[in-house]
């Protein structure tokens, strides 16, 4: 992970960027550069192959010719000037002698009347003659070519056994007298006499010269194996696809041009120019290989990629240098900013002036220090204040706790009802309200109230009302005027303008009459001690606290002993299941049904934990209040 | 034949130089004159026979190679001696001077050499088919056989001509024979228009010469049903008569060189090209690969048997002989191929 996070730092990415665009500049700067110096050496050392192939062709050809020139003016003295047979033999004696070039002179006339031809040649200087026995010799290239074609021949090398037994080659001239062919004249050169001129001085300098002949064998050449035993074309079978055929029916066919030879043989990967000799159909080649031919190519391109490799590392250098310098109090900043979120706010922030972006950015490191400071600050001040304000929040629940009557199973002593009530607020304070109480010996009156609202403001106004209501219902004792009264007061007093819906009902003990009056408030059940129950839904008023002058009714249901009286909030009915559905009145009705025996505890604890069934794993939370009030059940 | 390679003609030259001298020498060898003047010989362990091959060195005789240089031959209880080639006398020639025991004739030219008596016998058949072909240039007009007609032909002056005689004179083609050694020159510098050329040899000579195949037109005298098989081994039938053992060893030697060479290509070269490096005869790898593949193709044409002269093939070759060249004898098979009657029994 560590490797992986040092890999991308911003040196590396930059260093790579740079390495990848580099490389591919680069790689085009290699290839055009090989490309355009490798065709311009190409036409230069093409233009010097050109000049040592004709230097040698020069050279040969001069020799070539002056032997044809010699075996000419021989035909002539042997045919045209009427030399006796020993003048002519002291002439080619003499030109023999005179002539180092010529290496020997074969004399084959009259051949018809089976005169055996004479070979005349030199030993050490010294002149010596010998007569070719048999006629095996008719059978040979340099007789039975010239003498059925009639027209002088040039030899492909061979070996003169019946004269000094070396390699030559040789020109013969068909001698013709009296217009027919009566035999012909020899001429010998020796090979090696032409090696020498294809290999002389500055043979090396540009490349290597080599001389075929016309049936494309290899006759000189600097690999001395290759000679006389291999053709162009040999070397072709055993090297396949380089090329070497198509050079070999280039120069037998005596054109003039040059190859590129390819693969793995004599001439490996070489440029070779070939041009024919005038005098026969040989041909000389001058051969380069490829790599001397680009060895300057290859230096400039040395020198290039030397060149780019330092620029390279001096541009990593300085890159790498920078972004340690842009990076520094960046890694600074970075520091003070963990210290400063470790809670360290006085850490003193670095300031850089690298780089105008650096410098901004360490400002806004300052200002965003001081602001935290600040916000930390006021931070802790409402906290302070928000723990006061609980603490007065929890003060007020407790208070709000005990004005709430006490669960008794006999409220005040009296045996003719029981009552059981519940309040379960949202938060610490809740805006309902429920409370029961003595108006006199006779009369017992209860209410339920909702606070629009939540928190201190429904929580004052839930005091109010409870405060109130006991101390004015004496004066009053009937619901709907009460209640009046409460609207009156809340009406003046209620700084927020909460409504507040109520349910407040007035149970004559001796009688059994309910009268109650409901503003705004959910309904009321009336449960019967066979398990139905009933519903009074009517309202007499809208909510409290909004319209001082509002009309207030009230109704009056007769109670039966053993009812009860079931009050409730509409944190019952709105209470939500996890699907966001609401219980409504019909899921509290058919709780209500299912209902054990008649008790206020068991029946609103039931309620409850019904309600708490259907809500579990829902977010919405509201204040919960339960009434329970039995009228007259015995005590079992 | 006269196969030969016009890169050879040093070692020819230098070779015909040492003709009398070496024989001289071999003839007065002792165990000389024991019979028929040949100067067989057994050595303290083994029995020496002079081997004349037909040419100079080449992959042509790479089984006689073979068998001498992995020792076949001690193992068959001889002592060969390879001869360098005698191009100044016939071979049959150095066996009746005494100068060489076995040598390797065509068998067309042993029915001749036997024309008034058997003078020679075949003690082994190394080639099972014919190799010469006749091959002319298309850019000459020669396209069929036909177009022969007229023509020049070049044709050996000794040596495997007569079955190139024996085709003319049966197919009737009238052509210019102009005689030749062994150059391909005059074909090359257009002197003759049709030559006559073995296919392990002269043949490819040409390609190496530049000429393209699909530019020759080529006909093989075997195709056209003059199916004689060419190279044998021939003694006197004194000789043979006196060591028929060492002749049969001498042959199942060969034979077994032969084996070893074609399934050691390169190290059957390897030898191929030392021993014509020895003997200044100028040659190249290709052309001696080539050359020992065609071999093949004739000396083991199947692995049923090998050395054996057929007696269909013989009595083919006798056949052509006597309608055509005027051959007065009838020498029965079992006379002329000794071997036949010897495995009879």
């Amino acid at each position: 992970m560590l490797q992986k996070r040092e890999d991308r730092t911003i040196a590396f990415q930059l260093i790579s960027f740079v390495f990848a665009f580099m490389l591919i500049v680069f790689l085009a700067s290699i290839l055009v550069t090989r490309n355009m110096y490798h065709n311009i050496m190409l036409d230069n050392q093409l233009d010097n192959m050109r000049h040592l192939a004709h230097e040698r062709i020069y050279l040969i050809d001069g020799i070539l010719f002056r032997i044809e020139g010699f075996a000419r003016i021989a035909k002539s003295a042997m045919t045209d000037y009427g030399l006796s047979e020993e003048d002519r033999e002291s002439f080619l004696r003499e030109l023999l002698m005179e002539n180092p070039q010529i290496h020997s002179i074969c004399i084959a006339d009259s051949v018809q009347q089976g005169k055996q031809p004479r070979i005349m040649f030199t030993v050490r200087h010294r002149f010596s003659e010998r007569t070719i026995s048999g006629t095996d010799y008719q059978y040979q290239d340099w007789f039975q070519i010239p003498y059925i074609t009639e027209k002088p021949y040039w030899t492909e090398p061979w070996v003169d056994t019946e004269g000094k037994g070396e390699l030559v080659v040789s020109y013969s001239i068909p001698i013709f007298e009296s217009g027919k062919r009566t035999g012909l004249l020899r001429f010998d050169i020796e090979l090696s006499y032409l090696q020498e001129m294809i290999s002389g001085t500055g043979f090396f300098k540009i490349g290597s010269s080599f001389l075929v002949s016309a049936s494309g064998t290899l006759v000189a050449h600097r690999d001395m194996d290759l000679v006389m035993n291999q053709t162009l074309f040999s070397l072709s079978q055993e090297y396949r696809g380089s090329g070497l055929e198509r050079l070999g029916h280039a120069m037998v066919s005596g054109e003039q041009g040059h190859i590129h030879l390819t693969g793995d043989s004599p001439f490996a990967r070489a440029w070779v120019y070939y041009q024919p000799l005038q005098s026969n159909r040989w041909s000389v080649g001058v051969a380069i290989e490829e790599d001397y031919l680009l060895k300057e190519v290859y230096a400039i391109l040395m020198i290039q990629t030397v060149a780019s490799i330092l620029i390279f590392l001096i541009v990593i250098i300085i890159i790498y240098a920078r972004v340690l310098s842009v990076s520094r109090p960046l890694k600074r900043l970075a520091l003070a900013a963990d210290r400063i979120g470790s809670g360290d706010f006085n850490v003193q922030i670095p300031e850089s002036d690298n780089s105008q972006e650096i410098a901004t950015l360490s400002q806004s490191f300052i200002a965003m220090q001081a602001s935290l400071k600040d916000y930390i600050r006021n931070l802790r001040i409402t906290t302070e204040e928000k723990n006061q304000i609980r603490s007065d929040v929890m003060f007020a629940s407790e208070i709000q706790t005990k004005l709430i009557p006490k669960n008794s199973e006999h409220p005040f002593g009296i045996k003719a009802l029981r009552a059981y009530g519940i309040l379960e607020p949202a938060g610490d304070i809740g805006g309902d309200l429920y409370d029961y109480f003595m108006i006199d010996e006779d009369h017992f009156c209860f209410v339920i109230a909702d606070v629009l609202g939540k928190g201190i403001v429904a929580a004052m106004a839930m005091t109010m009302a409870s405060t109130l209501l006991p101390s004015i219902a004496p004066f009053y004792k009937n619901s709907n005027e009460l209640l009046s009264r409460l609207n009156s007061f809340l009406c003046r007093n209620n700084i927020e303008s909460n409504f507040v819906t109520a349910l407040l009902g007035i149970i004559d003990l001796k009688t059994g009459t309910l009268q109650y009056t409901n503003c705004g408030h959910v309904p009321l059940y009336v449960r019967k001690i066979d398990r139905s129950f009933v519903k009074y839904g009517e309202t007499h008023a809208t909510a409290l606290g909004v319209f001082d002058n509002l009309k207030i009714g009230y109704d009056e249901i007769q109670l039966n002993m053993g009812d009860e009286v079931i009050l409730f909030t509409d944190g019952i009915t709105e209470a939500m299941s996890a699907e966001d559905e609401f219980l409504g009145t019909s899921g509290l009705e058919d709780i209500l049904r299912k209902l054990p025996t008649p008790n206020p505890e068991v029946t609103a604890n039931s309620i409850l934990k019904s309600v708490h069934q259907f809500a579990r794993g829902s977010a919405h939370k509201d204040d919960i209040t339960l009434l329970v009030i039995d009228y007259k059940h015995p005590d079992m | 034949m006269k196969a030969a390679n016009f890169l050879n003609f040093t070692g020819v030259a230098v070779l015909c130089m040492l003709l009398f001298t070496s024989c001289k020498a071999e003839k007065s060898r002792p165990g000389d004159g024991k019979i028929g003047g040949a100067a067989a010989s057994r050595t303290e362990t083994n029995f020496t026979i002079r081997y004349r091959p037909k040419w100079q060195s080449q992959a042509q005789f790479a089984g006689v190679y073979m068998a001498h240089h992995k020792g076949f031959y001690e193992q068959y209880g001889l002592d060969v001696k390879i001869q360098r080639l005698l191009q100044a006398h016939e071979a049959t020639d150095s066996l009746y001077h005494g100068c060489s025991d076995v040598v390797h004739i065509d068998l067309l030219n042993a029915l001749e050499e036997n024309r008034d008596s058997t003078r020679i016998v075949n003690i082994g058949q190394v080639t099972q088919k014919n190799s010469v072909l006749l091959v002319g240039k298309k850019s000459r007009g020669i396209n069929s056989l036909e177009d022969f007609r007229g023509k020049k032909l070049g044709m050996w002056r000794s040596g495997s001509f007569l079955i190139t005689e024996l085709f003319l004179l049966k197919s009737k083609i009238p052509m210019q024979v102009v005689p030749i050694d062994w150059s391909i020159s005059l074909f090359t510098q257009d002197v003759v228009d049709v030559i006559n050329a073995m296919r392990y040899n002269e043949y490819h000579q040409l390609l190496q010469a530049g000429i393209r195949e699909e530019d020759l037109f080529v006909v093989d005298l075997a195709e056209l049903g003059y199916q004689i098989p060419d190279e044998g081994f021939y003694v006197t039938p004194e000789f043979y008569h006196a060591h028929p053992q060492e002749c049969e060893a001498f042959l199942r030697a060969t034979m077994d060189g032969w084996l070893y060479a074609f399934s050691h290509r390169e190290e059957t070269l390897d030898l191929v090209l030392k021993r014509m490096q020895d003997d200044n005869i100028r040659a190249n790898r290709t052309h001696q690969g080539w050359m020992l593949e065609q071999m093949k193709e004739v000396v083991m044409p199947s692995t049923d048997e090998m050395g054996i002269l057929k007696k269909q093939d013989y009595q083919n070759a006798l056949q052509l002989m006597t309608e055509f060249y005027d051959f007065p004898r009838n020498i029965p098979y079992e006379e002329f191929y000794p071997n036949a009657a010897k495995k009879r029994r």
